[in-house]
């Protein structure tokens, strides 16, 4: 009975040992060099902080300011299932290491709990900031309400953080000026390839989940609206609310059964012209769903310049793609990390957005439209983007 | 070296960690016969022929098997089976989905390029059907057979496997008396074929119409053997073998103090639930006095559980009209809890499947069906809980390290104790016992024959089904037969015998 | 080893789940410098995790019962919005909401109980078909958007006790008081079974091994209640982690002290001996399914409390993780064993497992696959127990 008691104990013991171990290589070690000092300076942070959120940006008066050397900075993502994401993750290790932060980088996997753990463990870590490119931009509250209360800087990455005090700043390109880029685009490609008006159209939105939806296509509809009231462009299904267009979850499986549905009923006998999507993958989805009804292939906006629809844009398959170099968003957050670190606080900006609490700064970037005429340029100093445009 | 001994089994001794449950044991079979094993439950009979089956392995017991004068060392159930020796188990092991067919040959399927030749599987069915005496089709689903059937396609299976040896597990336990008689004649038939079977049994009668031998065991040990000649055999010597000392009566002597009338059943029909316009009880009508102990006797599926599960709170069936009267108040008991509730108590016949939770423990099994009993502030008082389990423990003599063990530890016996403890404890004016001593051994049965005197004693009416006839005429005072589903006769104990209720329990009044 | 069976109990097999998860804290502890063990690390542990161990609770009676419930996070999911909904488009007051959301679970569960109890459809296609059902009101109902909901809420989710009274104790008094409540009601419960003691056997125990029970558990009690209560001011023993507390012990003594907890396992354990115990089987479907509904919608109010919105991906995956809880904590597939406390020990393994890996920086893919492992190496290492047992 002993013996087997303590085989019991043994084996429990060595299963948890075994465990650690087994994960515990990848970064145990650098990790701890720096707990010490880092839950003093986040709980002695917190008065200065507290009234400095806002806009305001903080000045010397600061007490122990952590210079750029030896900051922590936690970068929670959402996944790294696109290519945008995967590419952010790679950057922000190397810039924030190349500044001399230790970066603390983790994805949710798409669940918001697990990010409202993350968040939470890199505040026990002691990140000094707090970079969120959200699951849900309204679903981390209390969290990030915990993190400015540990005198944490929160700043919303790509998206915007909803619903809370606790953000002191949103990088992010551009998104109303991005659904008008995807319009005008779409516009120019119409008159290129498909002579004169009325042209036949249609629309597709994103996940509506996510605020940056919405923008898009209002950014859209100021450019189109105009021209479907007068006549010369035709949405022939008729839907061109946004609840009608959006495609749940960014799923392009939806948005390719949209597009069957539409074609189905409503183009037996005639051509479609053009169709706006809000992003490359949606698009893709649109232009095989054409080919397989045996359209000619519309022309279709595009965003994130993925790999696979800059070959396409090559190719011309699809008319236009926006590219939102996540490397520009990246060294826009760093430069606000490195603002913060010095003591010098938020940087100034001009735009705000109400996110349902407060208004928060925003730093916004413009996105720049690709086409096959202009792809050589933009990418000139993308090797590997430059790589697929081949002859 | 055989010396007209099949099988000889010498000096085996087999330990588990702290118990010895064989020392020294020594078996001889001679070819072409009957043996008979009998014991007390947990005493070792059962680990003996796992031993002899390969269960247990060679090398880890000790002693030598001689099969055929070879020395024999199977290190699993298929080496013995592929020598000869194959055991059919009390519990059937036949996959009730599949057809007869489909059974016989599992894992010894009729490949012909990796693929079933069911012509053949077929064929050969019908022949082992035939040698069996049971007259199917091939394709008959297991579940639509009865147990008495199933046991017979075990057989048959066993034939299909060229068996030499057939060790028989308790093999009348579960049929009736028809098909117990089948079996026997059938063990009777293979006998002359040159098949050697090994029987174990508690059932004293079968042993002496059928073997040629028995072993006693008893503590692990092989303590007596007899040959039987000419059918006949000292019951009371294999008693004393089995026990170790004398039972002198095997019914306890008891004078029923008779009262008034306390359970009154009259124009009780019953339909089967899953056969439309099948009768289970045909207009039913019997009464039970205070102090009584009624007997019902009748053949398996003649209707008599399916009687008292009905009256116990429309438990099985479709209820298609009656009247319940107790102490001459008219009663309808539409679930068990009424029942339970109008101090009607029903212990089924089968323990494990219907009587107890597994993995319940002695103390919460006593109390299960008068939880409120237990109750202080609308809580359940385990202090109440252990003293209910402690008293029942004391006065039925529950054997027991502690009454939070598992009722899966037990032995049969106790187990039945335990359940009739937990009845007990819901103080019930009717007792209906469906089979009640079924698996027990001869020891513990004699304890809870005592305990049902003593309970009519206090002046309960109690109700006992048995498919036993000695059982029924030792300790009831008054039986009644039924026969699909009609009660068909009511007999004073002190006039029936054996013969007479055999006649009404097979023929419509 | 005769000592210690006299203070924790014959059984010492329940406290191996107790040890690793000690072991674990310990270890993260080490491996963390020190981030393991901290106010407000256990703060968020608690917050963090209580809506899970809501649904192990509820899950927990649903596997005794040998069932199982796959629509739980998609009744929380559902729920939670149509609280949210309510709150925010209808302008119900935040308390109005709340009952909604409880009452929604209740008609969810009836629903599900009904499909089981009354029609016998198996548990696993009645919630398969009611998680499906959920998860798609969902989504229809929000129109796939988040919805925030009133401010109130987040009392529930991620609130904290009030600081009141003296400030020498140097902690939040709201939660000493808790842990002075803790023990001694543990202290009067112990000094009572042992006046008692000798009620039915006769003979009445030692009095050490009482007194060490005390001690070890007033101890643990204590250095709790400090960790919790000397966090930050302004935080204290987590309101979430509250309720989890007072539903533990609710569920505690409905498990253990009434009839309809001996019922659930009695229909586990064996139905057919337990209808013939007078226990009303489908009753007992009915009501255990009916309840992990209900639970499910708690689950919901506490993870939107704290999340300040409801999404339309809420609940996703959650019945999962409430049944590795289970399963950790020592429950059977096939139903009528596992306890209240070892499943709240299982989802806690599961949360501190979690806690740590993130807080080494180990990422979401790798940690799935530890806590895959340590499921089936819990089961397993049951099982093995188990057949050493007999």
């Amino acid at each position: 009975m002993k013996a087997k008691k303590a085989v019991s104990l043994l084996l429990a013991t060595v299963l948890a040992a075994t465990m650690l171990t087994g994960c515990g290589g990848g970064r145990g070690t650098e990790e701890t060099d720096q707990t010490d000092e880092t839950p003093d300076d986040a709980g002695e942070e917190k008065p200065d902080d507290a009234d400095a959120e806002g806009e305001e940006s903080e000045d010397e008066e600061t007490g122990e300011t952590p210079s750029a050397e030896g900051g922590i900075v936690g970068v929670a993502l959402p996944w790294l299932g696109t290519q945008n994401w995967a590419e952010a993750e790679v950057m922000f290790k190397e810039q924030l290491e190349a500044a001399g932060y230790e970066a603390i980088i983790q994805a949710a996997d798409q669940k918001v709990p697990q990010q409202q753990q993350q968040i939470e463990s890199m505040i026990e870590n002691g990140a000094q900031v707090i970079v969120v490119g959200p699951v849900d931009g309204s679903q981390l509250g209390s969290v990030l309400e915990k993190a400015k209360d540990a005198g944490v800087y929160v700043i919303g990455y790509d998206r915007l953080l909803e619903n809370t005090t606790g953000v002191d700043g949103i990088v992010q390109f551009g998104s109303v000026k991005t659904g008008e880029l995807q319009a005008e685009a779409l516009l120019q490609g119409l008159k290129e390839q498909k002579g004169e008006a009325p042209y036949n159209i249609e629309l597709f939105g994103g996940g509506p989940a996510d605020p940056n939806a919405p923008n898009f296509f209002t950014g859209a509809m100021s450019v189109l609206q105009p021209l479907i009231d007068d006549g010369t462009l035709v949405v022939v299904s008729g839907q061109t609310d946004f609840t009608q267009c959006a495609t749940a979850d960014w799923d392009n499986s939806k948005a390719q059964s949209r597009m069957d549905a539409i074609l189905a009923g409503n183009y037996s006998d005639i051509e479609i012209d053009g169709v706006l999507s809000p992003n490359d993958g949606i698009a893709r989805a649109i232009i095989t769903s054409c080919e397989n009804a045996g359209q000619p292939i519309p022309v279709v906006s595009g965003l994130d310049a993925e790999n696979e629809s800059v070959e396409w844009v090559w190719s011309g398959r699809q008319y236009s793609t926006v590219a939102k170099p996540t490397n520009a968003l990246v060294e826009e957050t760093v430069s606000i990390i490195n603002s913060l670190l010095s003591g010098s606080g938020m940087p100034e900006t001009d735009v705000t957005a109400n996110n349902g609490m407060i208004d928060v700064p925003v730093y916004e970037l413009p996105p720049v439209v690709v086409t096959k005429d202009n792809a050589k340029e933009v990418f000139a100093d993308d090797p590997d983007r430059l790589a697929l445009l081949k002859d | 070296m055989s010396d007209g001994y099949i099988l000889q089994m010498k000096n085996i001794t087999k330990t588990f960690p702290g118990v010895k449950a064989l020392s020294d044991v020594t078996l001889e079979v001679s070819e072409a016969s009957i043996h008979a094993i009998c014991g007390e439950n947990g005493a070792g009979k059962s680990t003996l022929m796992k031993v002899l089956s390969g269960v247990y392995p060679y090398g880890s017991y000790d002693g030598e098997i001689f099969f055929q004068g070879k020395k024999m060392a199977f290190k699993n159930i298929k080496d013995s089976e592929r020598a000869g020796i194959v055991i059919i188990h009390q519990e059937l092991t036949m996959i009730p989905e599949l057809s007869v067919t489909e059974n016989i040959f599992m894992g010894n399927e009729i490949l012909e390029k990796g693929l079933i030749n069911w012509e053949k599987e077929r064929k050969r069915t019908r022949e082992l059907l035939k040698e069996v005496g049971l007259h199917i089709d091939p394709n008959t689903i297991i579940k639509n057979l009865g147990v008495g059937q199933q046991q017979l396609v075990e057989i048959a299976k066993a034939l299909s496997k060229n068996v030499k040896v057939l060790i028989l597990d308790e093999p009348t336990s579960s049929l009736n008396e028809s098909d117990s008689e089948n079996l026997l004649k059938l063990m009777l038939g293979l006998k002359k074929q040159g098949i050697t079977c090994i029987m174990i049994s508690h059932k004293l009668n079968e042993i002496a119409a059928v073997s040629d031998y028995v072993t006693v065991i008893r503590d692990g040990q092989t303590v007596d053997g007899y040959a039987v000649e000419a059918g006949k055999v000292d019951e009371n010597k294999i008693i004393k073998a089995m026990v170790g000392r004398e039972i002198e009566n095997r019914y306890p002597e008891h004078t029923p103090e008779i009262g008034e009338v306390i359970l009154e059943v009259s124009g009780w029909n019953v339909e089967d639930a899953k056969v439309p316009g099948k009768m289970l009880c045909k207009n039913s009508a019997f009464y039970v006095r205070s102090g009584e102990i009624v007997g019902f006797a009748g053949l398996m599926g003649a209707g008599r559980t399916e009687l008292m599960r009905s009256l116990f709170g429309k438990n099985m069936g479709i209820f298609r009209g009656g009247e319940m009267k107790i102490r001459g108040r008219k009663v309808r008991l539409n679930s068990v809890r009424e029942a339970i509730k109008n101090k009607v108590a029903y212990v089924p016949e089968d323990r494990k499947g219907l009587g107890l939770n597994l993995l319940d423990s002695i103390r919460k099994t006593v109390v299960a069906a008068n939880l409120d009993a237990i109750k202080t502030k609308g809580l359940l008082d385990f202090d109440k809980e252990r003293a209910a389990s402690e008293k029942y423990r004391d006065s039925l003599r529950i054997k027991c390290r502690d009454v939070g063990v598992g009722v899966n530890t037990l032995s049969g016996g106790n187990q039945q104790k335990v359940v009739l403890s937990k009845w007990m404890f819901t103080e019930p004016d009717i007792l209906i016992l469906d089979e009640p001593t079924r698996g027990i051994d001869v020891g513990a049965k004699y304890e809870i024959y005592k305990l049902i005197h003593e309970l009519a004693d206090q002046g309960k009416a109690i109700i006992l089904v048995s498919s036993e006839l000695p059982e029924l005429l030792g300790m009831a005072d008054r039986i009644y037969t039924i026969f699909e589903g009609s009660i068909t006769g009511e007999i004073s104990a002190k006039e029936a015998n054996q013969e007479m209720l055999m006649k009404k329990m097979t023929i419509t009044a | 080893m005769k000592y210690v069976k006299k203070v924790l109990g014959e059984d010492l097999r329940q406290y191996t789940m107790v040890v690793a998860l000690v072991a674990l804290i310990i270890i993260f502890n080490i491996i963390s410098g020190g981030k393991m063990i901290t106010s407000s690390n256990f703060q968020n542990l608690l917050s963090g995790n209580a809506y899970v161990l809501v649904l192990a609770l509820g899950m927990l009676m649903v596997i005794v019962i040998g069932q199982i419930d796959l629509s739980v996070g998609s009744v929380a999911g559902f729920t939670s919005m149509v609280m949210a909904i309510a709150a925010r488009q209808f302008n119900l007051p935040w308390y109005l909401a709340i009952l909604i959301a409880l009452a929604i679970g209740t008609i969810a569960g009836a629903w599900q109980g009904f499909f089981l109890s009354v029609l016998g459809i198996p548990g696993f296609i009645t919630t398969l078909g009611g998680m499906m059902i959920f998860r798609g009101g969902v989504i229809w109902i929000s129109n796939s958007i988040s919805v925030p909901v009133p401010s109130e809420l987040k009392w529930f989710g991620a609130g904290y006790l009030p600081e009141w009274g003296p400030a020498f104790t140097g902690m939040n008094n709201s939660t000493l008081l808790l842990g002075i409540i803790a023990i001694a009601a543990y202290v009067i419960a112990q000094m009572r079974k042992f006046a008692h003691s000798g009620d039915v056997t006769g003979k009445k125990e030692e009095f050490w091994p009482f007194a060490v029970r005390i001690v070890i558990v007033a101890a643990v009690i204590g250095y709790a209640t400090w960790l919790f209560g000397s966090g930050r001011p302004g935080t204290s023993f987590p309101i979430p982690g509250l309720f989890l507390m007072i539903l533990i012990i609710l569920y505690y003594l409905i498990t253990e002290r009434t009839s309809f907890g001996r019922h659930v396992y009695a229909v586990g354990g064996n139905k057919m001996a337990a209808e013939l115990s007078g226990v009303n089987v489908r009753r007992t479907y009915f009501l255990t399914m009916l309840n992990m509904s209900v639970l499910a919608a708690v689950a919901g109010i506490l993870f939107v409390g704290r999340s300040t919105a409801a999404g339309p991906a809420d609940g996703t995956s959650w019945e999962m993780d409430a049944i590795a809880s289970v399963f950790i904590g020592g429950a059977a597939v096939s139903g009528g064993v596992g306890t209240v406390i070892a499943t709240m020990v299982g989802g806690l393994v599961m949360a501190v497992l979690n806690n740590g890996l993130m807080l080494m920086g180990v990422g979401a893919d790798k940690t799935q696959v530890i806590k895959g492992f340590v499921l089936l190496a819990a089961v397993a290492f049951d099982v093995y127990n188990k057949k050493n047992k007999g």
